[in-house]
Protein backbone atom coordinates (compact mmCIF):
# COMPACT_ATOMS: atom_id res chain seq x y z
CA UNK A 1 0.00 0.00 0.00
CA UNK A 2 1.18 3.44 -0.85
CA UNK A 3 0.88 6.30 1.64
CA UNK A 4 0.45 10.00 1.02
CA UNK A 5 3.64 12.02 0.63
CA UNK A 6 4.12 15.49 2.10
CA UNK A 7 0.63 16.96 2.61
CA UNK A 8 1.48 20.18 0.79
CA UNK A 9 3.46 18.60 -2.03
CA UNK A 10 2.15 19.67 -5.44
CA UNK A 11 -0.49 21.96 -3.93
CA UNK A 12 -1.09 24.90 -6.27
CA UNK A 13 -0.75 28.43 -4.86
CA UNK A 14 -4.36 29.18 -5.74
CA UNK A 15 -6.94 26.40 -5.84
CA UNK A 16 -7.72 25.67 -9.47
CA UNK A 17 -10.82 24.24 -11.04
CA UNK A 18 -9.07 20.95 -11.80
CA UNK A 19 -9.13 18.36 -9.04
CA UNK A 20 -5.79 16.58 -8.56
CA UNK A 21 -5.11 13.42 -6.59
CA UNK A 22 -2.57 13.90 -3.76
CA UNK A 23 0.82 12.37 -4.63
CA UNK A 24 1.57 8.96 -3.11
CA UNK A 25 4.82 7.41 -1.91
CA UNK A 26 5.19 3.81 -3.08
CA UNK A 27 5.99 1.32 -0.29
CA UNK A 28 9.17 0.15 -1.97
CA UNK A 29 10.41 3.73 -2.42
CA UNK A 30 13.61 2.99 -0.54
CA UNK A 31 14.62 0.22 -2.93
CA UNK A 32 14.95 2.64 -5.87
CA UNK A 33 18.64 3.27 -6.51
CA UNK A 34 18.54 7.09 -6.50
CA UNK A 35 16.34 7.15 -3.42
CA UNK A 36 18.64 4.68 -1.67
CA UNK A 37 21.68 6.92 -2.26
CA UNK A 38 19.67 9.89 -1.00
CA UNK A 39 18.60 8.02 2.15
CA UNK A 40 22.18 6.87 2.76
CA UNK A 41 23.32 10.48 2.43
CA UNK A 42 20.80 11.49 5.12
CA UNK A 43 21.70 8.48 7.28
CA UNK A 44 25.29 9.75 7.54
CA UNK A 45 23.73 12.18 10.04
CA UNK A 46 24.03 9.47 12.71
CA UNK A 47 27.84 9.02 12.51
CA UNK A 48 28.21 12.82 12.30
CA UNK A 49 26.21 13.33 15.50
CA UNK A 50 28.12 10.56 17.29
CA UNK A 51 31.46 12.05 16.20
CA UNK A 52 30.35 15.47 17.50
CA UNK A 53 29.43 13.97 20.89
CA UNK A 54 32.71 12.02 21.04
CA UNK A 55 34.60 15.25 20.25
CA UNK A 56 32.80 16.82 23.21
CA UNK A 57 34.26 14.06 25.41
CA UNK A 58 37.70 14.84 23.98
CA UNK A 59 37.35 18.53 24.95
CA UNK A 60 36.19 17.66 28.49
CA UNK A 61 39.02 15.13 28.90
CA UNK A 62 41.57 17.79 27.87
CA UNK A 63 40.10 20.12 30.50
CA UNK A 64 40.26 17.48 33.26
CA UNK A 65 43.92 16.57 32.93
CA UNK A 66 46.45 13.94 31.84
CA UNK A 67 44.74 10.96 33.53
CA UNK A 68 41.37 11.66 31.89
CA UNK A 69 43.14 12.12 28.54
CA UNK A 70 45.09 8.84 28.82
CA UNK A 71 41.95 6.98 29.85
CA UNK A 72 39.99 8.37 26.87
CA UNK A 73 42.76 7.42 24.42
CA UNK A 74 42.71 3.93 25.95
CA UNK A 75 38.93 3.75 25.38
CA UNK A 76 39.38 4.89 21.77
CA UNK A 77 41.44 1.78 21.02
CA UNK A 78 38.39 -0.39 21.87
CA UNK A 79 36.98 -2.08 18.73
CA UNK A 80 33.62 -0.29 19.12
CA UNK A 81 35.28 3.14 18.94
CA UNK A 82 37.55 2.01 16.10
CA UNK A 83 34.50 0.76 14.17
CA UNK A 84 32.61 4.02 14.83
CA UNK A 85 35.54 6.13 13.65
CA UNK A 86 36.02 3.98 10.53
CA UNK A 87 32.29 4.23 9.73
CA UNK A 88 32.44 7.98 10.30
CA UNK A 89 35.45 8.30 8.00
CA UNK A 90 33.63 6.46 5.20
CA UNK A 91 30.52 8.62 5.83
CA UNK A 92 32.49 11.87 5.70
CA UNK A 93 34.21 10.90 2.45
CA UNK A 94 30.84 9.89 0.93
CA UNK A 95 29.23 13.17 2.02
CA UNK A 96 32.19 15.20 0.74
CA UNK A 97 32.31 13.57 -2.69
CA UNK A 98 28.53 13.81 -3.20
CA UNK A 99 28.04 17.25 -1.66
CA UNK A 100 30.95 18.92 -3.48
CA UNK A 101 29.76 17.43 -6.79
CA UNK A 102 26.24 18.80 -6.25
CA UNK A 103 27.37 22.15 -4.76
CA UNK A 104 27.66 24.07 -8.10
CA UNK A 105 24.07 23.09 -8.96
CA UNK A 106 22.81 24.67 -5.72
CA UNK A 107 24.27 28.10 -6.49
CA UNK A 108 21.94 31.03 -7.23
CA UNK A 109 21.96 32.00 -10.90
CA UNK A 110 22.93 35.55 -9.92
CA UNK A 111 23.94 37.19 -6.67
CA UNK A 112 23.43 40.91 -7.26
CA UNK A 113 25.50 41.77 -10.32
CA UNK A 114 27.85 38.80 -9.81
CA UNK A 115 27.49 35.38 -11.37
CA UNK A 116 28.92 32.29 -9.66
CA UNK A 117 32.12 30.94 -11.27
CA UNK A 118 31.80 27.96 -13.67
CA UNK A 119 31.07 24.61 -12.03
CA UNK A 120 34.54 23.06 -12.57
CA UNK A 121 36.16 26.09 -10.86
CA UNK A 122 33.87 25.70 -7.81
CA UNK A 123 34.53 21.95 -7.59
CA UNK A 124 38.31 22.39 -7.92
CA UNK A 125 38.20 25.13 -5.26
CA UNK A 126 36.22 22.92 -2.86
CA UNK A 127 38.55 19.94 -3.34
CA UNK A 128 41.57 22.23 -2.98
CA UNK A 129 40.27 23.57 0.34
CA UNK A 130 39.31 20.06 1.51
CA UNK A 131 42.69 18.50 0.72
CA UNK A 132 44.60 21.56 1.95
CA UNK A 133 42.78 21.71 5.30
CA UNK A 134 43.11 17.95 5.77
CA UNK A 135 46.88 18.05 5.13
CA UNK A 136 47.33 21.06 7.43
CA UNK A 137 45.42 19.37 10.26
CA UNK A 138 47.29 16.09 9.68
CA UNK A 139 50.60 17.94 10.00
CA UNK A 140 49.53 19.56 13.30
CA UNK A 141 47.68 16.63 14.89
CA UNK A 142 50.05 14.04 13.46
CA UNK A 143 52.98 15.47 15.40
CA UNK A 144 54.99 16.80 12.42
CA UNK A 145 54.67 20.54 13.17
CA UNK A 146 55.05 22.54 15.43
CA UNK B 1 6.57 22.83 17.85
CA UNK B 2 6.30 22.81 14.08
CA UNK B 3 5.57 26.57 13.70
CA UNK B 4 8.58 27.37 15.91
CA UNK B 5 10.82 25.08 13.86
CA UNK B 6 9.61 26.81 10.70
CA UNK B 7 10.41 30.23 12.16
CA UNK B 8 13.86 29.03 13.23
CA UNK B 9 14.48 27.41 9.84
CA UNK B 10 16.96 30.13 8.63
CA UNK B 11 19.15 29.66 11.73
CA UNK B 12 18.89 25.87 11.60
CA UNK B 13 19.68 25.86 7.90
CA UNK B 14 22.72 28.11 8.43
CA UNK B 15 24.13 25.79 11.13
CA UNK B 16 23.29 22.72 9.03
CA UNK B 17 25.01 24.25 6.00
CA UNK B 18 28.06 25.13 8.08
CA UNK B 19 28.00 21.59 9.46
CA UNK B 20 28.00 19.86 6.12
CA UNK B 21 30.62 22.22 4.65
CA UNK B 22 33.05 22.90 7.52
CA UNK B 23 32.39 19.60 9.31
CA UNK B 24 33.16 17.56 6.20
CA UNK B 25 36.34 19.58 5.60
CA UNK B 26 37.65 19.16 9.17
CA UNK B 27 36.60 15.62 10.03
CA UNK B 28 38.83 13.38 7.83
CA UNK B 29 42.05 14.60 9.50
CA UNK B 30 40.41 14.55 12.96
CA UNK B 31 39.23 10.94 12.51
CA UNK B 32 42.57 9.80 11.04
CA UNK B 33 44.56 11.21 13.97
CA UNK B 34 42.53 11.56 17.19
CA UNK B 35 40.00 8.87 16.22
CA UNK B 36 42.24 6.18 14.76
CA UNK B 37 45.95 7.03 14.44
CA UNK B 38 46.61 8.08 18.04
CA UNK B 39 44.72 5.31 19.87
CA UNK B 40 46.07 2.61 17.53
CA UNK B 41 49.67 3.81 17.89
CA UNK B 42 50.10 4.76 14.22
CA UNK B 43 51.35 8.31 14.92
CA UNK B 44 54.89 9.40 15.87
CA UNK B 45 55.71 9.08 19.59
CA UNK B 46 54.18 11.91 21.62
CA UNK B 47 52.13 13.37 18.75
CA UNK B 48 48.98 13.24 20.89
CA UNK B 49 50.56 13.32 24.34
CA UNK B 50 48.47 15.27 26.85
CA UNK B 51 50.82 18.26 26.88
CA UNK B 52 50.97 18.56 23.11
CA UNK B 53 47.22 17.96 22.60
CA UNK B 54 46.38 20.50 25.32
CA UNK B 55 48.76 23.08 23.83
CA UNK B 56 47.18 22.69 20.37
CA UNK B 57 43.59 22.79 21.66
CA UNK B 58 44.05 25.72 24.06
CA UNK B 59 45.45 27.97 21.33
CA UNK B 60 42.66 30.40 20.21
CA UNK B 61 42.52 28.85 16.73
CA UNK B 62 42.62 25.40 18.32
CA UNK B 63 39.63 26.22 20.54
CA UNK B 64 37.65 27.48 17.55
CA UNK B 65 38.47 24.42 15.42
CA UNK B 66 37.65 22.08 18.31
CA UNK B 67 34.30 23.82 18.83
CA UNK B 68 33.62 23.47 15.10
CA UNK B 69 34.37 19.73 15.28
CA UNK B 70 31.99 19.37 18.25
CA UNK B 71 29.04 21.58 17.30
CA UNK B 72 28.82 21.64 13.49
CA UNK B 73 28.53 17.85 12.91
CA UNK B 74 25.75 17.80 15.54
CA UNK B 75 23.69 20.28 13.46
CA UNK B 76 24.45 18.50 10.20
CA UNK B 77 23.44 15.19 11.77
CA UNK B 78 20.30 16.50 13.47
CA UNK B 79 18.94 18.07 10.30
CA UNK B 80 19.73 15.07 8.10
CA UNK B 81 18.30 12.55 10.58
CA UNK B 82 15.13 14.66 10.78
CA UNK B 83 14.81 14.43 6.99
CA UNK B 84 15.44 10.67 7.17
CA UNK B 85 12.70 10.24 9.79
CA UNK B 86 10.31 12.34 7.69
CA UNK B 87 10.94 10.01 4.73
CA UNK B 88 10.28 6.88 6.78
CA UNK B 89 7.55 7.97 9.19
CA UNK B 90 5.82 10.68 7.20
CA UNK B 91 5.38 14.25 8.41
CA UNK B 92 3.12 13.49 11.37
CA UNK B 93 5.80 13.15 14.10
CA UNK B 94 8.16 15.63 12.36
CA UNK B 95 7.67 18.41 14.93
CA UNK B 96 8.53 16.10 17.83
CA UNK B 97 11.41 14.30 16.07
CA UNK B 98 12.90 17.59 14.86
CA UNK B 99 12.64 19.19 18.29
CA UNK B 100 14.37 16.25 19.99
CA UNK B 101 17.19 16.12 17.46
CA UNK B 102 17.78 19.89 17.56
CA UNK B 103 17.67 19.77 21.37
CA UNK B 104 20.64 17.37 21.29
CA UNK B 105 22.44 19.77 18.94
CA UNK B 106 21.69 22.82 21.13
CA UNK B 107 22.79 21.10 24.36
CA UNK B 108 25.89 19.67 22.66
CA UNK B 109 26.82 23.09 21.25
CA UNK B 110 26.39 24.86 24.60
CA UNK B 111 28.42 22.17 26.39
CA UNK B 112 31.00 22.45 23.60
CA UNK B 113 31.35 26.21 24.14
CA UNK B 114 31.76 25.60 27.88
CA UNK B 115 34.28 22.80 27.28
CA UNK B 116 36.54 24.77 24.91
CA UNK B 117 36.43 27.87 27.15
CA UNK B 118 37.49 25.89 30.25
CA UNK B 119 40.27 23.83 28.65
Amino acid sequence: MARPSHPEAMTPHRPGSTRTAPPQVPDDFWTRRRMLTYLLFDATGLPYMLVGLVALRVAFALGRGPEAWASLMEQFSHPIYVALHLLALVSVLFVGVRFFRLFPKAQPAKLGPAKPPPAPVIVIGLYGAWIGLTLALLVVLGGIWP
Amino acid sequence: MKPLLLRLEPVIWLLFGAGIMVGTMLLPAWLLTVGLGGPLGLLPEGALSYDRAHAIASNPIGRLVLLGIIALPLWKGAHHLRALFADWLGHGPDGLVGSLLYAVAVVGSVLGIYAVLTL
